[in-house]
């Protein structure tokens, strides 16, 4: 059975203790904290010794998706608070300006691939680079990032073939061409069942659509479309 | 006399029927029945689709006018990057609306006429890019105008209003004379001459068909013509009249000339426009107009009369096996003239006559040269 969640910068944007509450009412036990915006990073680090977290199975934690370099050092500082808790720290590769700063989060570090607005992090060889820098980080698949670079998902089967021994878990959602991350539905399941067999089931899922808009109504129908989606039962062989 | 009803797309038809004391049931019957519609296909379609793709309807369904017989005329709009799943979607699409009608889902709808049009996968691209010249053919014309004249989003709108924008963008940032003219009024005659275009290819092409297909469906094409095109013609008039005549127009176009705001406020009012239905705006005109009570009456009341032929089984299959041969002997025909010749006569007093002046200068400046 998927081990499927939520990011809570998805369910509620900017509130992560709203979205842990919902999250804990649908008896979901799958969540990855989200600090995608800087101004987030310095509240979300200073709650964590008060939040009880102790309902879910996986927690990880999603860095700023822009770090002046400046303020990288203090950045990384903070998130090793929450690395040494045990979570994953998934960080966008192009925002890392000094790799030295980073190698100590070792396989805490949970390094994402991109969509086609980055430079970098896009494909096999550009993640190759990366991993070279941090050989004990880990891999966080982004499913609809893989899709915008090749709706065929060809690429995205080789960053599994390639660094599948280092997933530690899988965002999904879809993404519009203006890459938000939009609502899942039919033609996500189908663009992404034929590799659902190469996502071990014991990785967590992290569903990554903006529903804080309509949670009530959307939280349960984007879980069904991410298990649909993962089905391997439907994959092409 | 603002350009944007604030209230939902039927306020100048409820008004109408308010002031004149009339009961036009059938008006309440079709968007009641319309609106039926609308709801099963989003149960039927909702999040099926890539975010940039949008499921389109057209005619009877978009207008709010479907009658028993009415075509489910339909695109799957692609604007985004190409992606082999697309052709699946539109397979689903075709597949799934095929058991839809066949059941009791789609309350009798037919699925759209063979002419390739519409019933199919359309990319985006061309619709923004390819106005005027060679490569612009009837079918993407044809898509272009109704997109923005009687057209809705099934489920994600998100493709749909994003090329919507786009059509409008170029109508109007290539459109020299409505940006930089000293004109007070701005008259959007790139626009206006793109559906002139659309409507003329519309009547040329009738004679095309009475000659392609031998007389087929001759008379119910021949009322449809008369009535339901003309209207959307009509309103599409309108649309670039009230750009150009409204207070919110007016004073778009000194902001645009001072350089107070771009042309993307010409967007907007456009887009405001069009969200409107044909039959909605030709009621706002004769609520500003000097037309008579039973002016009023007749125009709308003609076109209600004719949603009611079309919604009777008899008297609609009488005129679809109606030959022109046989014109002269058919009592649905002689509703079918009468009708017209009334409607003809609003439209006539509204954009030729003294009933409203503004449009009457509109048209005769504007309308032909």
């Amino acid at each position: 059975m998927r081990r499927i969640g939520y990011s809570t910068g998805a369910i509620a944007k900017g509130d992560f203790r709203r979205a842990l509450q919902i999250l804990n009412e649908a008896e979901i036990d799958v969540v990855e904290l989200s600090a995608l915006r800087l101004g987030e990073l310095e509240s979300l680090i200073a709650a964590l010794p008060g939040i009880d977290l102790s309902a879910f199975d996986h927690v990880s934690f999603h860095a700023p998706s822009a770090i002046p370099a400046d303020h990288e050092r203090d950045v990384v500082l903070q998130l090793r608070s929450a690395a040494d808790q045990g979570f994953p720290i998934v960080v966008h590769p192009d925002v890392i300006h000094d790799p030295s700063l980073w190698a100590p989060l070792g396989s805490n570090l949970c390094l994402e691939n991109m969509d086609k607005r980055k430079h970098t992090g896009r494909f096999v060889s550009e993640m190759a680079l990366h991993f070279d820098l941090f050989p004990a980080a880990r891999f966080c698949l982004d499913l609809a990032h893989a899709h915008q670079i090749d709706p065929t998902m060809i690429e995205c089967r080789f960053l599994l073939e390639h660094f599948g021994d280092r997933l530690a878990q899988v965002h999904i959602s879809e993404l519009d061409s203006q890459s938000r991350h939009r609502l899942m539905g039919a033609h996500a399941a189908r663009a992404y069942q034929p590799l659902a067999h190469l996502i071990p089931d014991q990785i967590p899922i992290i569903i990554e659509s903006l529903i804080d808009e309509d949670p009530a109504h959307e939280l349960m129908p984007q879980l069904e479309w991410a298990r649909e989606s993962l089905c391997s039962d439907r994959a092409a062989a | 006399m603002s350009v944007l009803p604030t209230s939902p797309k039927t306020q100048f038809l409820d008004e109408l029927e308010r002031d004149l004391g009339v009961d036009w049931p059938r008006m309440h019957s079709v968007r009641k029945r319309s609106a039926e519609i609308r709801t099963a296909l989003e149960s039927e379609f909702a999040n099926r689709f890539h975010p940039d793709v949008s499921l389109v309807v057209f005619g009877s369904v978009a207008r709010d006018e479907v009658t028993s017989g009415s075509d489910l005329d339909w695109i799957l709009l692609v604007d985004g990057e190409a992606d082999p799943l697309h052709r699946d979607s539109e397979a689903e699409v075709g597949r799934r609306l095929t058991a839809a009608l066949a059941g009791t889902k789609l309350g009798g709808l037919e699925k759209p006429g063979s002419s390739g049009v519409f019933g199919c996968l359309v990319p985006s691209h061309d619709l923004v890019h390819l106005i005027g010249g060679e490569d612009d053919r009837n079918s993407n014309t044809t898509r272009r105008v109704l997109l923005l004249s009687e057209s809705m989003a099934v489920g994600r709108p998100h493709a749909y209003e994003r090329v919507r924008r786009q059509i409008l963008s170029r109508y109007v940032n290539d459109d020299r004379g409505l940006l930089f003219s000293r004109r007070e009024n701005p008259v959007p005659r790139f626009l206006l001459n793109d559906i002139t275009r659309y409507w003329r290819t519309v009547t040329v092409d009738f004679v095309y068909k009475q000659v392609r297909q031998g007389g087929k469906k001759w008379a119910l094409r021949n009322a449809k013509l008369r009535m339901s095109r003309k209207l959307v013609f009509a309103g599409a008039l309108l649309r670039c009249y009230y750009l150009a005549h409204s207070p919110d127009g007016v004073r778009a176009k000194e902001e645009v000339l001072s350089g107070d705001k771009n042309s993307e406020v010409f967007v907007d009012l456009l887009e405001g426009l069009c969200s409107l239905p044909a039959l909605e705006l030709l009621a706002k005109a004769v609520c500003e107009s000097s037309l008579s009570l039973h002016g009023r009456r007749n125009i709308i009341g003609s076109y209600l009369g004719f949603l009611d032929l079309l919604d009777d089984p008899d008297r609609r299959g009488e005129l679809e096996l109606l030959t022109p041969e046989e014109l002269g002997g058919s009592q649905v025909w002689k509703e079918i003239q009468e009708q017209s010749d009334q409607f003809q006569e609003g439209l006539d007093a509204l954009f030729f006559g003294d009933a409203l002046p503004s449009l009457r200068n509109f048209t005769r400046e504007f309308g032909v040269f």
